[in-house]
């Protein structure tokens, strides 16, 4: 329970400095500080378990088990050692921060931000499932975002965090996958299972990709080369925050992922390639470009790069011993590197400036500071007497061991290499800083900070002197857990000492720090070689980089999304296209077995006529007046095609249907421009056009391929039912009428009503428009066409007089028959529809509506009411609702006849049906009139056959 | 033919909703003056159809009119959440469109009309049911994205979403009237029996499936049906963006599900191949084109085309070479995400609204600047749904990522697995880039944020939630799994 607490506690510590900041700056401080020191606390508790008696302290509940994310905590010596650095190390931040921070500065943030950053890194030190730790992970980056951003007034301070965010954070969440990948080959997500099946790992063939992902987000936090450019820039965040994060802790974390998979994903060739390869680039390439930072925190930040590329290095060698070396490292760097960092703070503070070019000779004005200094880079040189010189002469033992390719010469240059430009870049922070002459010039009087600033550091100075003074006594046993718990397996037989006798690391020593030296007493000389060279610029280039993907993506989505529905359209069609292709491919391919019918004329003539009208409707696609009517064509012909399959019915309903619509297109086309814009003729865009001929092609063969195939199979056919049962059940030989008004009687009550309320929403838009802003803007529109001399033709208006009566009587018989033949209320009142709107056509709206006696509203609304009533009169006599019965009556003069109360049903259809197509086109031509501008006729037709000459528009 | 009268228990909530649609539409005409009649009814009409979906139905799986409507478990869990989501978004919305004049009973009528039809669409059990369903959503949301009549760039965004849904219906259609040719059949367990005793003609089926994609692809607004996402989410008055972003995604993953899942389960491995192609495609491209954009609802647009892909993935692990063991965690999973997108949603889209005035929309990246120095708490709020929608731990996100990640990986396709979060990567740089200008940049306008106090407090109950979900996945984990394990089996 206590491991949870120790992770549980930096993040209830976390409220405590935004509540406590009212209480003073002292207070708030001490309240951080407590929560810390408990935590650390209760860490030390487990010392002698775990350091002392090798043991694992576990803790954990299920918190996901659908998912294989429990909350597990273990803590062994890998564990125990950096709970040590992050607690310890950040008890020190937090006194530091106290005397750090100015009085503007808003510290209860600071203090909170801190203890979030701490509590995750814990959690990422002590979890015993990758899932877990992968949480924290990510939440370090996160609060780390918002430390590094602190000082939000500065522009490089956002940039900062931004660029660390982008990229600690993506290299995360590929982490993600790749412990995804670790969970799926071990079987499980905790690490106290995965680390016991690093065989089944290294064998498995998921091993690289998941190594590659794992690394990737070990290379990115740990700023590993190529990814080493962030960490610089991440500078501008305060002091304490370099201090803490940058190199004590959150860069740490990368090693620590690496040194806890080590037992599992170590070893093997790939993982010596790609680890001890990048280590060492990232080790000489830090050091060289530390050299000449004039920064002070920039000469610490790449400094940090380059001490963790060579502990990554010794991680990547993958020997036992190299681990212990690796591991002796990081304790040792923590504690020089931390007390540089704060060093710098100091120097910044006091000085006012971080230059290297505006200092020196502080070390008569600031001596205690410029003591701790050289202390701590004389070990940072790897000077002995210091812990960074144990540690540095195992890792060039371990280098000089090591060949690269079979190059054994290889590993121990370049770490020479890089030692060498560590002792010169120690050396310059010393010299160039604290000695040379006194300058008269700082932006500050400089002199040595309070008490509270320098202790901390003190204090690990006193850590770096003691160790290098009595390695095995001081870190001994402490290594030796560790190193442990990083092998997993026994412990090399080692012995840390300061003297080892005559060993080539010592050579390769004493060379790198006569050469360091050599290179810093001629510095102006070097530093002139090296401003001839070129320089690469990380941050530009990932800004480059950054620039590049927004303007790839930008025309990336210019490309497919520039507005243009075509454009849409065409896409969708290639795809439905591909997708057809690909399932045609994909199924067999023979021929259909059904026998194929002879050619009749008919069916040819009918054939050419439907390609005819729709090439014409293709070509004549501009004038859209022609085109509605070279369509109408295409719609005949199939209602030509109806009838010749025998089936009259449907193409009644055709017909009708196509009139009705033809005119209501007509009618909305007369307040549209008549020709569609020149831009999409076919000589303005040819390729679009070309692009869009293809296109049609591919998806109509397409089409015709697959009504083909369907149609050459034999398949079920459901119309079979209804034959059988259309007399029995319903009492009709007119099958559609049967299925329309008995076998679906509700569902055509249902498509009745939508009719219904189609119409009387198309009556409200209309009736809305015309009052309102589009009312103002249709009546100042003018038609774009001349208007007709003849409004109301002699001839017309006479023929439709004449045909009204007749059209009214074909409506009764095709009603009446509409049971047992085809016909039927629905096409009946298309048919009156047609005949009562030519009415209107003939005479103009206003004369028609003055004459017409029936409210179309109220049509549909009875129309509804009758088939309700029908339906609930069986209910009446006790039969299920629209329950339909039958009868035959035979008349004088008419002869037999049925009559069904699916009659009745019928006839409410047709009121229905009659209403609101009259209403939709009535209200239609009503617009027209609106904008018309005349006044009411007073006859029905232009000239009166019985009086002079009139014209009704004089 | 003797009529039957159905049971109408099952569909109780439906019926309730229709009757209130048509009192709201004689509230819209006849007591126009009174304003809150109209959304309080509608609000009301959404409670006591959760009321009734909560105690009417039984448990079971029960069937009625003609084995045309299912009421089941997964469908009636779908429902809730989907009156939920359509009330927040209404609340949301309501100053919006106050705001601009459009707060009419129409509207609300048609939110109404859209609920239905998604309800009907989740409780389809029959191709054509599914389809009334799907058109009943789909012409409301034509006509809400219309409803700004006077806005050029709103009607033309109607327009392409009517052209380019109307193309899709007819492809959905076609592919439904192909399946009917193989199987004879049109209710989902007659087409099931139909696969699984091999009476259907496989090629016509096979063609079918790919017709009836386009058409889900479409309303999933997954690539490369995906075109008139960004036109339409952009074009639209924001609050009816909100709605067309946030329930009709349940019902396009309900729709999903009674199709490939409940009716066509033996083809899965057909199915499975192409929508692992479309998710894919999504992924890759939603990611990389929200990079571009400045606008923060085009940019929502294309992230949701890739949260759309990602929930795909989901149902692309279910069978897994014949072996259907994974199923039921695999659909799950997708669930899960969808409500999760649904919740992150809601919650960004809100934010829109909330800084959205009259005269001023708030709908660029850039109005978003100093946020934190307007309102800190909302900076909060919208940082907590930027952080869940990049997938970041402790977010309601990560989870739902994780979760179908994990049964992709488990299904074998480690590549996948890798493709998606790869592209995740590269989509966490959009949705930080949002936290950085609210963080780090100066605010552009300093007016206060105007809001009401049901707006604000509801925000804050959704952006807390996702946090809070994110800590307790549990509930919602086991709802989705026991709703579909209740219905599939």
């Amino acid at each position: 329970m206590s491991l949870a607490l120790i992770v549980i506690l930096p993040f209830l510590g976390a409220m405590l400095p935004a509540l406590m900041i009212r209480a003073g700056r002292n207070a708030c401080a001490l309240a951080t500080g407590t929560a810390t020191l408990l935590a650390f606390a209760l860490l030390l508790v487990h010392a002698p378990a775990v350091v002392l008696r090798g043991e694992v302290v576990q803790a954990g509940w299920q918190w996901l088990p659908g998912l294989g994310l429990n909350v597990n905590f273990f803590l062994d010596g890998l564990g125990f050692l950096f709970a040590t650095l992050i607690l310890g190390i950040g008890l020190l931040i937090i006194i530091y921060a106290r005397f750090y921070l100015a009085k503007e500065d808003p510290m209860g943030s600071f203090y909170s931000y801190l203890l979030l950053f701490q509590g995750a890194m814990v959690g990422i030190v002590l979890s015993d499932n990758i899932l877990l730790l992968l949480v924290f992970w990510e939440l370090t980056s996160l609060s780390s975002f918002l430390l590094i951003g602190y000082w939000k007034h500065l522009p490089e301070g956002r940039q900062g965090a931004r660029m660390a965010l982008t990229v600690t954070g993506a290299g995360g969440l590929a982490m993600i996958a790749g412990m995804l990948l670790l969970g799926h080959i071990a079987g499980s997500y905790d690490l106290s299972v995965i680390l016991q099946h690093g065989e089944a790992i290294r064998e498995s063939e998921l091993y690289l990709p998941a190594l590659v992902l794992i690394l990737a987000g070990c290379f990115t936090k740990s700023a590993q080369f190529p990814f080493h450019f962030w960490l610089p820039h991440a500078m501008a965040a305060p002091t304490p925050v370099s201090a803490y994060l940058h190199s004590a802790t959150m860069v740490k974390a990368g090693l620590f992922l690496m040194a806890r998979m080590w037992p599992v994903l170590a070893g093997t060739e790939a993982w010596f390639y790609l680890v001890a390869t990048a280590g060492l680039l990232t080790m000489v390439i830090g050091a060289f470009i530390a050299l000449f930072k004039d920064d002070l925190k920039g000469l610490l930040a790449y400094s940090t790069v380059s001490h963790l590329g060579l502990v990554t290095m010794l991680f990547g060698f993958g020997t036992p011993m190299a681990a212990v070396a690796g591991v002796f490292h990081i304790i040792n760097h923590a504690t020089f590197k931390a007390a540089l960092f704060m060093n710098a703070g100091i120097v910044d503070h006091e000085a006012g400036t971080r230059d290297i070019r505006r200092l020196g000779g502080l070390v008569f004005l600031m001596p205690i500071s410029a003591t701790l200094a050289t202390l701590a880079a004389a070990s940072m040189a790897g000077l002995p007497l210091l812990n960074g010189f144990l540690s540095k002469e195992m890792m060039l033992h371990e280098a000089a061991h090591t060949a690269w390719a079979g190059q054994g010469w290889l590993v121990p240059l370049l770490a020479t290499v890089g030692a060498l430009f560590s002792v010169a870049y120690s050396f310059r922070y010393i010299l160039h800083v604290y000695f040379g002459r006194r300058r008269d010039d700082y932006p500050h009087p400089p002199h040595d900070p309070p008490a509270g600033m320098w202790l901390p550091p003190a204090l690990l100075v006193v850590l770096v002197v003691l160790i290098g003074l009595f390695p095995e006594t001081m870190a001994g046993t402490l290594v030796r857990a560790t190193a442990a718990a990083v092998i997993g397996g026994p412990v090399p037989d080692f012995h840390l000492s300061i003297w080892h006798g005559f060993t080539p690391a010592l050579g390769m020593s004493a060379v790198a720090v006569a050469v360091g030296l050599l290179l810093i007493l001629s510095y102006p000389r070097v530093r002139a070689l090296w401003q001839a060279g070129p320089h690469p610029e990380a941050k530009a280039m990932f800004d480059a980089t950054l620039g590049g993907a927004l303007a790839l993506a930008q025309r990336f989505t210019h490309g497919l999304h520039n507005g243009s529905l075509q454009r849409y359209l065409a896409f969708a069609v290639a795809a439905m296209v591909l997708a057809g292709f690909v399932a045609f491919s994909g199924a067999p391919h023979e021929a259909g077995t059904r026998a194929l019918l002879p050619m009749q004329p008919v069916a040819v003539v009918a054939w050419v006529l439907l390609l005819g009208g729709c090439m014409l409707t293709v070509v004549f696609f501009r004038k859209r007046l022609l085109s509605v009517l070279v369509v109408g064509t295409v719609g005949l012909i199939v209602c030509v095609a109806f009838i010749y399959l025998s089936a009259p019915d449907l193409a009644l309903t055709q017909i009708s249907v196509e009139v009705t619509t033809v005119i209501l297109i007509l009618l909305a086309l007369y307040f549209l421009p008549k020709e569609s814009p020149v831009s999409s003729t076919v000589r303005a865009q040819p390729l679009r056009h070309l692009r869009d001929a293809l296109l049609a092609l591919a998806a109509g063969g397409g089409m015709a391929a697959v009504s083909w195939a369907m149609m050459t199979r034999d398949g079920v056919s459901l119309s079979d039912y209804y034959l059988e049962n259309s007399v029995s059940g319903g009492g009709g030989t007119n099958v559609v009428n049967v299925i329309l008004v008995d076998f679906r009687g509700f569902d055509t009550f249902g498509e009745i009503i939508v009719l219904g309320i189609a119409a009387l929403a198309i009556f409200a838009l209309l009736d809305g428009a015309l009052h309102g802003r589009v009312g103002r803007r249709l009546s100042a529109w003018t038609p774009d066409l001349p208007v007709s001399v003849d409004r109301h033709p002699i001839i017309m208006v006479v023929a439709t007089r004449v045909m009204l009566p007749l059209a009214l009587l074909v409506g009764a018989y095709i009603f009446l028959r509409g049971h047992n033949q085809p016909g039927g209320g629905f096409i009946a009142a298309l048919v009156v529809s047609i005949a009562l709107i030519m009415q209107y056509m003939a005479s103009g709206f206003a004369w028609a509506a003055q004459r017409v006696r029936v409210k179309y509203h109220a049509m549909i609304g009875g129309g509804v009411l009758v088939a309700v009533a029908t339906g609930v009169g069986a209910m009446v006599l006790d039969r299920p609702f629209l329950t339909s019965a039958f009868t035959h009556v035979h008349l004088p003069v008419v002869g037999e006849f049925e009559l069904a109360s699916a009659m009745a049903f019928d006839a409410g259809v047709f009121l229905t049906v009659v209403g609101a197509v009259m209403l939709a086109l009535a209200n239609l031509s009503r617009m027209g009139r609106w904008t018309a501008h005349r006044p009411v006729n007073k006859m029905a037709m232009d000239v009166d056959p019985s009086a002079a000459p009139y014209r009704e528009h004089h | 033919m003797n009529f039957v009268v159905p049971d109408f228990y099952p569909a109780a909530a439906e019926i309730f909703v229709a009757v209130m649609a048509l009192v709201i539409m004689l509230a819209g005409a006849f007591a126009r003056s009174v304003r809150w009649l109209a959304y309080t009814l509608t609000q009301l009409t959404l409670v006591g159809a959760a009321l009734i979906t909560i105690f009417v139905p039984s448990v079971d799986v029960s069937y009625t009119f003609s084995g045309m409507f299912v009421s089941d478990l997964f469908g009636n869990v779908l429902k809730l959440l989907i009156y939920l989501a359509v009330g927040v978004a209404l609340l949301y919305g309501r100053g919006y469109l106050a705001d601009r004049r459009m707060e009419r009973p129409e509207y609300y009528l048609l939110a109404v009309l859209m609920t239905l039809g998604m309800m009907v669409m989740v409780s389809a059990n029959h191709l054509l049911t599914l389809y009334i369903g799907l058109e009943m959503m789909s012409l409301a949301l034509y006509g809400m994205t219309a409803f700004d009549r006077d806005s050029v760039r709103s009607t033309e965004a109607a327009m392409k979403y009517f052209v380019l849904g109307a193309l899709a219906s007819g492809l959905l259609l076609y592919g439904m009237s192909m399946i009917y040719g193989a199987t004879g059949a049109l209710d989902f367990v007659s087409i099931k029996d139909a696969l699984y005793f091999q009476t259907a003609n496989k090629t016509v089926l096979l063609f079918g499936l790919v017709f009836l994609m386009a058409g889900i692809a479409f309303k999933l607004g997954v690539v490369p049906f995906h075109m008139w996402v960004p036109d339409v989410y952009q074009g639209a008055p924001t609050a009816v963006t909100l709605l067309i972003a946030s329930a009709p995604k349940l019902a396009a993953f309900a729709m999903t599900m009674r199709l490939l899942v409940f009716a066509l389960f033996e083809l899965a491995e057909q199915w499975q191949a192409m929508l692992m192609f479309l998710a894919v495609l999504s992924i890759i491209l939603g990611n990389l084109a929200a990079i571009a954009q400045s606008n923060i609802k085009r940019m929502l647009a294309y992230s949701g085309i890739s949260h759309m892909g990602f929930m795909l993935l989901g149902l692309v692990a279910g069978v897994v070479s014949g072996e259907t063991h994974n199923a039921i965690t695999a659909y799950s999973a997708a669930m899960f995400y969808a409500v999760a997108y649904v919740l992150m949603s809601l919650a960004s889209f809100g934010m829109v609204l909330l800084l959205a005035r009259a005269g001023f929309e708030a709908e660029e990246i850039d109005d978003f600047k100093g946020l934190n120095k307007r309102s800190p708490w909302f900076a909060a709020m919208m940082m907590i749904v930027m952080f869940s929608m990049a997938g970041i731990p402790f977010f309601i996100g990560f989870f739902a990522k994780l979760a179908v990640l994990q049964s992709v990986v488990a299904a074998g396709y480690v590549w996948l697995a890798v493709l998606a979060v790869v592209m995740s990567v590269i989509g966490a740089f959009y949705y930080l880039r949002v936290v950085k200008v609210m963080y780090f940049d100066a605010p552009a306008d300093d007016a206060p944020i105007h809001a009401p106090a049901e707006m604000r407090v509801m925000m804050s109950v959704n952006g807390l939630s996702i946090a809070a979900l994110g800590l307790m996945p549990q509930g919602l984990t086991y709802l989705c799994w026991i709703a579909l394990l209740a219905s599939l089996t």
